[in-house]
């Protein structure tokens, strides 16, 4: 503890600090980004069955993953101050027909989980 | 006086890093296979289809003997090119799932609207493109007339992310030296923020090239390019840390040269050989994840990296330099490892006598 003290004092000093930030010649920067993980699952409001082939996109953003055979899905995507999720019935009537929606995440953590439910068109 | 200070500092610095040895950056060369057939293959990175692909669980196990892992420690997929596996967003996912970051290096030429998404799904949060020039030095380069068109296309979709840190690298040769000006602005008007500049080591295929080398007289106005550049601060341009070069440490980057392989930086390679950089010599491999305990052969051995005194030899011997430099970036040690085989500092100081007369 007292020697990474030290070693962050002389790296100050030394300009270095760059902050033990470095990046391998053939190498990446190195991330400081900030995001989180959306986790959840799509379900019907009537039925409670899980809903594949859901479009959850998060609005402004090109992201998104489609729900798998169980209604899930999970990304990471950047950690905004207003973050909308959206949710919409891309398949048309092969999984059946929902209503989309939009969910405004306003919890603020690196990990969320999401119970939606679509009310059937 | 503040830069003897400074000076002095960075050394104690150093020492204290090297005794430390935290693995902070692990390179993984994922594959061999490349889609394109470079001019100077071989020099950063290398093709060869010999090898099958390493399995995610091979690397993932070597990952798991890694003990206290630093907070910023960083997996970064590199080849032959990553993309050509459409396992890496699995691969990063499960990095994820263990509280690292990860990021990847790629020529572009697979990096499409689709997969940019999949990536950062996976929840990659940085990203290093190749571009090589204009239209026809970029294509000459990567030996490929669709190459500049693709790429150009990829950067546009990396920069339209805020999530990834992304940067381009440019491999400076005689046929984009003319060039670096307008492959700035080019760069500038793709909202590119960050361009790191390389120049060819002499290994691969670069060997034999003489278009791939810039001359001394060149190699000193690209150092001119860069400080004026970092004047200006229209894009974080840098000098990639592949040499030590003398009057213009801290001109041209960030921080004072300092080759970190085996000090903070080390690599799984596609057979399983644990080292630093993938384009150090494979002669320097320490051990091999199929025999070894990945992060015992990290703590224990790489003698060779942290103790860089046997590299006092050849033209190193007598150099003045010697004490900043430390026979510069370990990628230039190949061979038979009795001369450095770029030094940079010579160059330019070559350069500047040049003038003079």
């Amino acid at each position: 503890m007292k020697k990474n003290v030290c070693r962050k004092i002389i790296g100050g000093l030394s300009l270095t600090s760059a902050m033990f930030v470095f990046q391998a010649c053939y190498g990446t920067p190195q991330d400081f980004g900030l995001d989180l993980l959306v986790e959840g699952q799509v379900k019907a409001k009537a039925s409670g069955l899980p809903i594949q082939g859901i479009k959850v996109s998060v609005a402004g953003n090109v992201q998104y993953e489609i729900t798998d055979e169980n209604g899930k899905f999970s990304f990471y995507t950047e950690m905004l101050e207003d973050l909308t999720l959206k949710f919409q019935d891309v398949d048309s009537t092969q999984n059946g027909l929902f209503h989309d929606k939009d969910t405004l995440l306003t919890e603020r953590s690196d990990k969320i989980y999401l119970d939606i439910t679509l009310d059937e068109k | 006086m503040i830069a003897t200070l400074k000076k002095h500092a960075f050394k104690a610095y150093k020492k204290s890093a090297i005794r430390k040895h935290e693995l902070n950056y692990l390179f993984w060369e994922c594959t061999t296979k490349c889609n394109l057939n470079c001019l100077h293959c071989g020099s950063d990175c290398a093709k060869d289809s010999a090898f099958e692909d390493m399995p995610i669980e091979d690397f993932l196990k070597a990952v798991d003997t890694i003990q206290n892992i630093p907070k910023n420690f960083t997996v970064v997929f590199t080849g032959g090119e990553p993309l050509i596996r459409n396992d890496i967003e699995i691969c990063g996912r499960e990095l994820r799932k263990r509280g690292f970051k990860w990021s990847l290096v790629t020529n572009g030429h697979l990096y499409n609207k689709q997969r940019h998404i999949s990536l950062l799904n996976a929840g990659i949060g940085a990203l290093t493109i190749s571009f090589d020039g204009l239209q026809e030095s970029h294509n000459w380069l990567r030996n490929n007339t669709h190459s500049f068109t693709t790429v150009l296309k990829a950067i546009e979709l990396a920069t339209s992310s805020n999530r990834i840190n992304f940067d381009v690298v440019t491999c400076v040769n005689q046929k984009n030296f003319a060039e670096l000006e307008q492959i700035k602005q080019l760069l500038i008007s793709k909202n590119v923020k960050a361009w790191r500049l390389f120049t060819i080591i002499p290994i691969g295929r670069a060997v034999n090239n003489p278009d791939l080398h810039i001359t001394d007289a060149q190699f000193l106005a690209l150092m001119e390019f860069i400080k004026i550049n970092r004047k200006t601060k229209e894009i974080d341009i840098k000098f990639s840390c592949e040499g030590y070069v003398g009057r213009y440490e801290l001109d041209v980057r960030d921080s004072n040269f300092f080759c970190r392989a085996g000090i903070n930086i080390g690599s799984v390679l596609i057979d399983g050989s644990i080292s630093a950089c993938p384009n150090i010599d494979r002669a320097f491999s320490q051990g091999n994840i199929y025999t070894h305990n990945f992060y015992e052969i990290w703590h224990n051995k790489f003698q060779a990296f942290r103790n860089r005194e046997w590299t006092k030899i050849g033209q190193c011997k007598s150099c003045k330099d010697y004490d900043d430099c430390q026979g510069n970036g370990f990628h230039n040690w190949h061979g038979e490892h009795t001369n450095v085989l770029v030094c940079h500092n010579e160059k330019i100081e070559n350069a500047i006598k040049h003038q003079k007369r």
